[in-house]
């Protein structure tokens, strides 16, 4: 809309364009969850084995190397060819937190597992007690000899039934003030004696999420990351990076796609009220997309766009729940059915979408907690 | 988020933000019902601003979208009186055929003002009753234009139906055939109804490369008020946030309390958004070929946000906000203004859909 491939650039997109259609298999295609590893892992190792499986990550740790341009080419593209969502925490999260932060032995030992899609790694951020006030985490880390000993509870955890290992935030000083000043960052073998994990079913009917109860596990100690007790500043490093990723515009662009299926199919296309409603979201994805391009120049730039990025994650957020709002409109008596509807255009999934993007707004920082940042940093009112 | 800027760039928005800075509320309120300055327009003129996308060969600076809104948004923040989006639009307008209007050089210098005069109706902006009649040498035009921003102006440019299809005209305020009624605005400016009844008429060519001369006005006007709007969003925001910081209740400054923090940062939001869109519509289009459903998008989110944002504005001011002692008002009140210029947020959701359908 806003942003012209050069001609490398263009190149590179219909290489992207014309592998994809001739690799992603029919039934991957267009699913609005995270299939299941059965289904989904080799999608990621074909993937894996064309090289594209990391394309940010630099080049001798198996990534692409690609520019930022490039990475949203891609995104782009597999979003466009109906591409499901890849397990994120290891390409995403813990692979650019090793790569920046870790031990030689850390990256040899886990980087090319991530690469090659051979383990799958769980984020251990979030517990009972410890949700929008995360600096409160209380699972218990307490070194003895070469080992620590860990105790307690993580919840929320994406994939944590179908994952090989886990980055987690401990509590290992409890004394610390402030207290986010006692926390580090651990990695975990999930198939450590002590360890149970337990799906959670969601109000969408998947089960992408699962608790995990830690009752003294012995976790190595050069499983530390960084320092001991400086897990948080490692925690929040590369926040605002993978913001930037989920906010492109291309997932509301395929929200939009489905509303105007739906409402050509039940006819409500055609009345003026709905109309106003669709040009106005329309307007919206439109500003998304500008508000998602202005930041990926700044970053091009060297210049990153700093706590204000919270404002993307909030309003592209929103966003795809007011178009979702929509699609429940436009679908009218069908929108409680719980199987995609046939249209003459295929399947369209309503009720499914409209229910996963609940979560939108909670995980990664619920949007309240992105105010209350927005508040303090950017706009530097009082505590 | 700060935006991209050449260092020419960084330097017009300076010297523009160094001019707007004498203007404010202050000189907002005093020229209440007395209409613009001519003083004020002149010494845009000396800028250079009014000519900025007037092209390099009829004497302008031949500068983007992206400048005009730099200017405009300065202008916004600090309550501008003076119509200096509408002359630089209209120079542009007047500058593009082989032979540039006569009026132009008066104008890209501020000693006249021509506005352009398109609306016909209050909320379907692209219907046109207007007719040119005559040849093109000797045009008479018979029509009624709605909301015209006539303080001040020498001249009018006027959209109307010809043999030939939708065409561009310039009209003389004093030329026969011409009234004008006016109705004061809110913010103490004069809308008038332009009636023309076998007005003599000078055709206004079109850009080769533009979709139509009424069509590139159009878009740019839709343009500059945004942009315009843009800086009354962060004149009456950072007023705001001011005071949220300095205000005390329950011995706290107001600021500290989260139902406001959030209210603010929903204001914060929409400005952002609102100016991300702007800037990047303005870089992606050349002035005289607007992507017509970007620049609809552009008026209907600024319009909306803008109205949003001043009335949130005077919530979080408490009492203070609504009297006439203090200076928030004034922000709601020019957007009031300008969002419902050349058509309102529904307005523009309306051609939307429309160019949605046509396919554009």
């Amino acid at each position: 809309m806003f942003r012209h491939d050069s001609p490398d650039e263009a190149a590179f997109r219909s290489e992207v364009r014309a592998w994809v259609e001739a690799n992603l298999p029919a039934t991957l295609r267009g699913r609005t969850n995270r299939p299941p590893p059965a289904e989904l892992m080799p999608w990621y190792h074909a993937l894996s084995r064309k090289g594209w499986i990391a394309p940010h990550w630099p080049k001798e740790y198996g990534g692409m190397g690609a520019t930022l341009n490039q990475q949203i080419i891609m995104t782009e593209e597999l979003a466009r060819a109906g591409a499901p969502h890849l397990p994120a925490q290891g390409l995403h999260h813990i692979g650019p937190i090793l790569i920046e932060f870790g031990t030689a032995a850390q990256k040899a030992r886990h980087l090319p597992p991530i690469i090659d899609g051979s383990v799958i790694w769980a984020q251990g951020y979030s517990e009972p007690g410890a949700g929008s006030d995360l600096a409160s985490v209380a699972t218990r880390a307490t070194l003895d000899g070469d080992k620590f000993v860990v105790s307690g509870q993580k919840i929320w955890t994406t994939w944590g039934h179908h994952s090989q290992w886990m980055f987690a935030l401990v509590r290992t000083d409890p004394q610390a003030q402030p207290r986010h000043a006692g926390i580090s960052f651990l990695l975990v073998d999930l198939a450590s004696p002590g360890i149970r994990v337990r799906p959670i079913r969601t109000i969408a009917d998947d089960d992408e999420f699962s608790e995990v109860f830690f009752d003294d596990v012995a976790v190595p100690a050069e499983n530390l990351v960084g320092k001991l007790n400086d897990g948080w500043r490692i925690a929040n490093a590369l926040l605002g990076h993978e913001r930037l990723g989920t906010s492109n515009p291309q997932f509301a662009l395929i929200a939009l796609e489905r509303i105007k299926t739906i409402a050509r199919t039940t006819g409500i296309m055609a009345d003026p009220a709905f109309r106003d409603r669709l040009a106005a979201a329309s307007i919206d994805v439109t500003t998304l997309a500008a508000l998602f391009n202005h930041a990926v120049e700044l970053t091009n730039r060297a210049r990153s766009p700093g706590p204000e990025a919270s404002i993307i994650k909030i309003y592209g957020s929103e966003l795809l729940q007011s178009l979702n709002d929509l699609l429940l409109e436009a679908a009218g008596s069908d929108a409680a059915l719980a199987p995609p509807l046939m249209t003459a255009h295929g399947r369209v999934e309503v009720s499914a979408p409209f229910l996963q993007v609940r979560r939108a707004t909670i995980y990664g920082g619920s949007s309240e907690i992105q105010r209350n940042i927005v508040a303090r940093r950017v706009l530097n009112l009082p505590q | 988020m700060d935006l991209h800027l050449t260092s020419e760039q960084a330097l017009l928005r300076d010297s523009a933000a160094k001019f707007a800075a004498a203007a404010g509320a202050k000189v907002a309120r005093a020229s209440r019902g007395r209409g613009l300055a001519p003083a004020r327009l002149r010494e845009a003129g000396a800028l250079g601003w009014l000519g900025m996308l007037v092209p390099a060969a009829a004497d302008g600076a031949g500068l983007g979208l992206t400048e005009l809104a730099l200017v405009l948004e300065q202008a916004g923040r600090t309550l501008v009186c003076e119509p200096i989006g509408l002359a630089a639009i209209a120079a542009a307008a007047l500058a593009q055929g082989h032979a540039p209007h006569p009026m132009l050089p008066r104008l890209m210098r501020g000693d006249a003002l021509v506005v352009p005069a398109l609306q016909e109706t209050a909320h379907d902006l692209p219907m046109l009753l207007t007719r040119a009649d005559g040849d093109d040498r000797a045009p008479r035009l018979t029509g009624r234009k709605l909301s015209v921003c006539a303080d001040g102006a020498d001249g009018f440019l006027v959209s109307a139906e010809s043999r030939d299809g939708t065409a561009l005209y310039y009209v003389a305020r004093g030329a026969s055939g011409v009234s004008l009624a006016t109705t004061p605005s809110v913010d103490g400016r004069g809308l008038a109804t332009l009636t023309l009844d076998g007005a003599p008429a000078d055709l206004v060519p079109a850009r080769q490369s533009s979709r139509g001369a009424v069509a590139a006005l159009t878009d740019l006007a839709l343009i500059a008020l945004s942009a315009e709007l843009l800086g009354v969003m962060e004149g009456a925001q950072e007023m705001t946030f001011a005071y949220l910081r300095l205000r005390k209740q329950f011995g706290k400054p107001i600021g500290s309390f989260q139902a406001l923090q959030h209210k603010a940062v929903d204001i914060y939001i929409k400005t952002e958004t609102t100016r991300s869109l702007i800037y990047q519509v303005a870089a992606a289009n050349d002035p005289y070929r607007i992507d017509p459903a970007l620049a609809v998008a552009v008026k209907a989110k600024a319009s909306e946000n803008a109205l949003a944002v001043t009335q949130a504005c005077i919530q979080l001011h408490g009492a203070i906000g609504f009297t006439d002692e203090h200076d928030v008002g004034l922000y709601l009140k020019r957007a009031m203004l300008l969002s419902s210029l050349c058509g309102n947020a529904a307005a523009q959701r309306r051609r939307y859909a429309e160019l949605a359908d046509s396919g554009a």
